[in-house]
């Protein structure tokens, strides 16, 4: 209460305290604008089936430094989404290497896919300078050894 | 207020709200804290450059050839002698033999047709045993 001077006391009706009924509704929002605005892959996941390998590494690179190719056991390659013609791989990669030295790709590819595919992709990378190459794969635990 | 017999009670009818947002912020630092980001795993290679070509003595080659079938053919350097293997055992045939010829290079000439996860197999087995030069080539 606020004590008037020269003996006239007069009730306050502002309150005392500092609203905090608000404050809920404040870290909802940062919640819910970070959820709203985390970006968590450029590319949507293809139905692939993976490859695996005790081998596998961490890639410690920023994601957009990193770029995927699908490529699907019929040979099709989706890059961002888009279906790409092998032939049209290296015209498309060559401007996005250039913009960004430090790009490198995670070929992400069916593990039944005929060889060939690969290859041609691999050729399509070398045609366009890119020479870092990952070719993603799953962490294969020793429990779950398949049996070749 | 509850009257009861004309007397006030001193506890508030209202749901005490403050604490409402320090539940929120506690929500939202911990999973701040502990999402964690699927990092992007894989075995990394570098490609050779376009036009670049080394000559390797055919001593230090070491040939893997990758089968439609997932069978692994071994050729040594010039000697014509195969040698038929699982896709697992050539990381213990790379140990072995890089032990006796430091300069060794793997070859891995894979069949066109041959599914992928062969290839991956291969490079797997000797990424494991620690090899790092490797050459991916389609067998012709």
């Amino acid at each position: 209460m606020v004590k008037g001077g020269g003996g006239l006391e007069r009730k306050s009706k502002a309150s005392q305290e500092i609203p905090s009924s608000s404050m809920a509704d404040i870290a909802f929002l940062l919640l819910i604008f970070f959820m709203v605005s985390t970006v968590f892959q450029k590319d949507r996941n293809r139905p692939i089936e993976w490859t695996q390998a005790a081998a596998t590494e961490k890639m410690d690179q920023k994601q957009k430094n990193i770029q995927n190719i699908w490529v699907e056991s019929n040979g099709d390659v989706y890059i961002n989404d888009l279906p790409i013609p092998m032939e049209e791989v290296s015209d498309l990669i060559r401007p996005m290497y250039a913009s960004n030295r430090e790009l490198l790709v995670s070929i992400r590819s069916d593990r039944a896919a005929p060889y060939l595919y690969i290859d041609a992709v691999q050729q399509e990378l070398v045609a366009a300078g890119l020479l870092r190459v990952v070719f993603a794969t799953e962490l294969e635990q020793d429990m779950t050894r398949e049996r070749r | 207020m509850a009257v009861l017999g004309g007397k006030k009670s001193k506890v508030s009818d209202e749901i005490p709200s403050s604490s409402m947002a320090d539940i929120a912020f506690l929500l939202l630092i911990f999973f701040l804290v502990t999402t964690t980001f699927p990092k992007d795993k894989g075995l990394a290679i570098v490609l050779p450059e376009q036009g670049e070509t080394q000559e390797v003595s055919q001593r230090n080659i070491l040939h893997i050839l990758i089968n439609p079938t997932g069978a692994v053919t071994i050729r040594r350097g010039e000697s014509q002698q195969e040698q038929t293997v699982r896709p697992d055992d050539v990381e213990a045939i790379w140990r072995q033999d890089v032990a006796q010829n430091e300069n060794l290079i793997a070859a891995v000439k894979t069949h066109p047709d041959a599914p992928y996860r062969f290839m991956i197999d291969v490079l797997d087995a000797l990424q494991s045993a620690g090899s790092e030069r490797i050459s991916l080539q389609i067998l012709e």
